[in-house]
C-alpha cells in the first residue's frame, strides 16, 4: 500500500481503540464456540466475524481528529451498511456533541480487502473523504506497535483505469485527562479468577516492580547526562537543566515532622508484618523439623497413636 | 624412616616442610613411626629445642603430643606448659588440621596440667587462639571448647569466655562437648549476668537428644529452674515436644527440691520462700547453688512489683511497700528506681506524694533506628530460615526417617500424601 499524499495529520483518541476492540471481543465471545475438531488455532480466527461501525470526530483545516466512534451493523447480501441505522445514530450524536461529524468507517480484520472498497465508497456521500480505521485483532507478540492502521481513498491511475485504492496515513494518539485514567484501569486489570491472593499481589508487585525499574533507569540516564555536562563534556544545555530543576522540586511533596513520624511509623510497621510472617514460616518449618526427629530417633515416642502430620 | 637417631628425625622434618606434598608425605611416615616416637618421647624431647615450630609444626606436634602423653612429673609440668603455650601461639594452621585429634589431645593436657598447677588463667589466652585456629567455621563447636570455658570459670574471667558465647554453633562433634559447653556457658552467663543468654544455653542442655540420662542436664535443669525464676519470674514444668523423652520422665526425680522452690515461688509470698530456703538450705548448698537461691528470693520483690504493673496505674509507696511485703516505703522506693533504671519497667515516681505512675512502653516504633533494627533482624532470620529448610529436607531423605513412617502407613494411607508411594514394599 502505497502512503497517502494527502497531507492530512490524523490524531487518534483511544477510546476508539476500546470500542473497537470491545466491540470485536463481545461479538466474537457471544458467537458459536469453534467446533471440537478444528484444533488449527488459523482456522479459529478466521471464523471470528468482522465488526463495522462508524467513527466520529472533528475536521479542523488539515488535522483531522477521531474522537468517538458507534456500531453498525453489516448486511452481507447487499455488502452495505445499515444506512437508515446510521443516519438515526447520527441525529442522536448531533443532539449530544454538535462538532463532530462522521468521520469514516471501521472495521477488523488483518488487511483491507477489496469488498472495502464498496463500503467505502457508499460512505462518500456523507463524507467526501471518509477514512478507514482497521483494527488487526490477532494478538502479535513481536509487534511492539498497536495494530491499528488508518486508510484513506485516493485515485489511481492503474492499468489505464483510474481506481480508488486505500493507502495508508499515518497517525498519533491523543489522550484527554479522562481517557489517561481509564487507559489505566484498563491496562492494570488483573485475571478476576487469578487464583489466590498470592497471585494477584504477585501480579501487583510484579507491576510495581517493573515501573519503578523503568524509573530508577531513566533517573539513571538523566544522572549520566548531568554528570556529563558537569565534567564538561557535553555543552551545556540550560533549557534542559531548568526541566531537571523543576522536576527535582516536585519531590519531597511534604517536609514536615509530622509527616516524618508517620511516614517511618507505616514503613516500621509494614518490615514488621513481614519479619512476623517470616517468624511463622520459620516456626512451622521447625514444626515440621521436631516431628520428623521425634519420628526418628526417639526410641520411646508414642507408637500406635498417630501425631499431627502436617 | 629411621627414627632412632634424633638427627634423622630433625633432618626428615625439616626437610619436608615445605609445600603441602611434602607436608601429606612426611604425615604418613610421622604416623608410621608414632609408637617409635612415642616410646621414646624423652630422648626425643631434645630435638624440639632444633626445629621451628612455626615452620614445622607438623613434626613438632607429633613430638609434642608423644612427650605428653604420659604421666608428666611435677617438675617438668612448668616447662611443658609453657611450651604449649608457645607453640599454640605460633603454630601454623594448616599443618595443624592435618592431624586435628593430636591438637586436641595436646590442648587438653595443656588445660589438665594447669588446673593441676592451680593456674587457670594461664591457660585462657592460650586455649582461645587454640580454639579458633582449629574451628574450620565460626559456628563448629571443638572439643576445646568446654576446656576453655571451665579455665575460664576456675579464672574468673568471664568476659574473654562470654565473647565466645555470642557465636552461633550449628556443628558439632561430640554430644559430650555439647553438652559440657551449654552448662559451662550457662554459669559464665550468670556471672555477666546475662540471664536471657544463660537460660536459652541450660534450655540447650535439658532439650538436647539423649539417650541415657546424664549428670549434667541433671545439674544444668537444677539452674534453669533457677534462672527461669530470676528473669522470667516463672516457671513451667512442661516440657517441649523437642525434649527427648528419657530427659522428659527423670529429670524432674532429680530435682525435687528445686521443683518446690518453684511452686513456692508462684505463690508471691515472701516470707513462705524464705523459711522454705531455710528449711532446704543444705540440699541447695550441695549443689553449690546457693547463691542463685538467694538471688531468686530477692527477685520475688521485682516479680511483685511487676505484677502490680497489671493492675494498678498508680499507686503510693506505702501500698507498694505492703503488697510486695517490703519493709518501709524507702526500701520499695529504691526498688522501683532500680528497675526503672534497669528497663524492666516503666514508671514515673512522684516524691512530692510518694506517688508511683506506671507508664506504658514508649517505645513508638518511628525511628531509622528502629528500621535498621528490624532489617538486621529480617537478615538473621532469612538466613536462620534458609537453615532449617535444607535441615528438613535432608530431615525427609534420611532412610531411618522414611523406615518408621513407612511402618505408620499401616495405621492410616491418606496422613501422608508427600512419602513417595514408589517405595511402598
Amino acid at each position: 500500500m502505497a502512503s497517502s499524499s494527502s497531507g492530512l495529520t490524523f490524531k487518534l483518541h483511544p477510546l476508539v481503540i476500546v470500542n473497537i476492540s470491545d466491540h470485536h471481543t463481545r461479538v466474537k465471545s457471544q458467537s458459536q464456540p469453534p467446533t471440537p475438531g478444528a484444533g488449527d488455532a488459523t482456522s479459529s480466527s478466521s471464523s471470528a466475524p468482522r465488526v463495522f461501525g462508524c467513527v466520529i470526530g472533528v475536521q479542523k483545516a488539515r488535522t483531522v481528529e477521531i474522537f468517538n466512534s458507534f456500531e453498525l451493523l453489516y448486511d452481507p447480501s447487499t455488502r452495505s451498511l445499515d444506512r437508515s441505522f446510521l443516519e438515526k445514530k447520527q441525529e442522536l450524536y448531533k443532539k449530544v456533541f454538535p462538532n463532530f461529524y462522521i468521520l469514516g468507517w471501521y472495521s477488523t480484520g488483518a488487511d483491507a480487502e477489496e469488498s472495502d472498497m464498496h463500503i467505502h465508497k457508499a460512505l462518500m456521500d456523507i463524507n467526501e473523504n471518509p477514512v478507514y480505521v482497521l483494527l488487526n485483532p490477532l494478538i502479535n507478540h513481536a509487534q511492539k506497535d498497536l495494530p491499528v492502521t488508518i486508510y484513506e481513498s485516493e485515485m489511481h491511475v492503474i492499468d489505464g483505469i483510474p481506481q480508488l485504492i486505500f493507502v495508508r496515513s499515518s497517525y498519533t494518539i491523543e489522550t484527554v485527562e479522562a481517557e489517561r485514567i481509564s487507559v489505566d484501569h484498563v491496562a492494570h486489570l488483573k485475571p478476576s479468577d487469578g487464583g489466590s491472593a498470592a497471585t494477584q499481589l504477585a501480579a501487583h508487585l510484579t507491576g510495581i516492580h517493573s515501573a519503578i525499574k523503568m524509573l530508577n533507569s531513566r533517573i539513571r540516564v538523566l544522572h549520566h547526562y548531568l554528570n556529563a555536562m558537569q565534567k564538561g563534556e557535553i555543552p551545556c544545555d540550560h533549557s534542559l537543566l531548568r526541566q531537571v530543576s523543576s522536576l527535582l522540586r516536585r519531590l519531597p511533596a511534604i517536609e514536615s515532622e509530622k509527616f516524618q513520624d508517620d511516614f517511618l511509623m507505616e514503613y516500621n510497621d509494614t518490615l514488621l508484618i513481614s519479619y512476623l510472617a517470616m517468624f511463622t514460616d520459620c516456626t512451622s518449618t521447625m514444626n515440621d523439623l521436631v516431628d520428623k526427629i521425634n519420628i526418628a530417633y526417639d526410641r520411646h515416642s508414642r507408637k500406635g497413636g498417630r501425631t499431627a502430620f502436617i | 624412616m629411621n627414627v632412632n637417631s634424633v638427627d634423622s628425625l630433625v633432618t626428615e622434618i625439616q626437610g619436608l616442610s615445605g609445600s603441602s606434598q611434602d607436608l601429606a608425605h612426611l604425615n604418613n611416615r610421622l604416623k608410621q613411626s608414632e609408637d617409635v616416637i612415642r616410646s621414646q618421647a624423652a630422648t626425643f624431647a631434645t630435638c624440639l629445642t632444633r626445629i621451628d615450630p612455626s615452620i614445622h609444626s607438623l613434626g613438632y606436634l607429633y613430638i609434642l603430643e608423644a612427650c605428653t602423653a604420659g604421666a608428666v612429673p611435677e617438675a617438668q609440668a612448668n616447662e611443658l606448659i609453657i611450651s604449649v603455650v608457645r607453640f599454640i601461639d605460633v603454630c601454623s594452621v594448616e599443618q595443624i588440621l592435618l592431624v586435628p585429634d593430636k591438637f586436641i589431645s595436646v590442648c587438653k593436657r595443656l588445660h589438665e596440667q594447669v588446673m593441676k598447677l592451680g593456674a587457670p588463667m594461664r591457660a585462657v589466652g592460650p586455649l582461645l587462639m587454640a580454639i579458633r585456629k582449629i574451628q574450620t567455621s565460626p559456628e563448629h563447636l571443638t572439643p576445646l571448647h568446654p576446656d576453655f570455658l571451665q579455665v575460664c570459670l576456675s579464672a574468673k574471667c568471664y568476659k574473654v569466655g562470654y565473647g565466645v558465647l555470642e557465636d552461633d554453633i550449628c556443628e558439632v562433634d561430640q554430644p559430650r562437648d555439647f553438652f559440657l559447653y551449654c552448662y559451662y556457658g550457662g554459669m559464665i552467663c550468670i556471672g555477666q549476668k546475662c540471664y536471657a543468654k544463660a537460660l536459652e544455653l541450660f534450655h540447650n542442655v535439658v532439650t538436647a537428644p539423649m539417650s541415657t540420662m546424664n549428670a549434667i542436664a541433671v545439674e544444668a535443669y537444677k539452674k534453669y529452674i533457677l534462672v527461669s525464676l530470676i528473669h522470667l519470674r516463672q516457671f513451667s514444668t512442661t516440657f517441649p515436644k523437642y525434649t527427648s523423652s528419657v530427659a522428659q520422665r527423670n529429670l524432674k526425680n532429680f530435682s525435687q527440691p528445686y521443683i518446690e522452690l518453684a511452686n513456692s515461688y508462684s505463690t508471691g509470698n515472701i516470707s513462705e520462700l524464705k523459711a522454705f530456703v531455710e528449711a532446704n538450705q543444705e540440699k541447695f548448698e550441695n549443689g553449690n547453688n546457693l547463691g542463685l537461691v538467694k538471688q531468686v528470693v530477692s527477685s520475688m520483690y521485682k516479680r511483685n512489683i511487676q505484677r502490680l504493673t497489671q493492675t494498678y496505674l498508680t499507686l503510693s509507696l506505702q501500698d507498694i511497700a505492703n503488697t510486695a511485703e517490703i519493709s518501709t516505703p524507702k526500701e520499695a522506693e529504691m526498688h522501683v528506681l532500680q528497675m526503672i533504671e534497669d528497663g524492666e519497667i516503666y514508671a514515673a515516681i512522684n516524691q512530692k506524694d510518694g506517688m508511683v505512675r506506671f507508664l506504658e512502653d514508649p517505645e513508638q516504633y518511628k525511628t531509622c533506628e528502629m528500621i535498621e533494627r528490624i532489617d538486621s533482624s529480617i537478615q538473621r532470620i532469612m538466613k536462620l530460615s534458609k537453615k532449617l529448610t535444607t535441615m528438613d529436607e535432608s530431615m525427609s531423605c534420611d532412610p531411618l526417617y522414611l523406615s518408621k513412617v513407612r511402618e505408620r502407613q499401616r495405621y492410616d494411607l491418606h496422613d501422608f500424601d508427600d512419602v513417595p508411594q514408589r517405595f511402598n514394599l
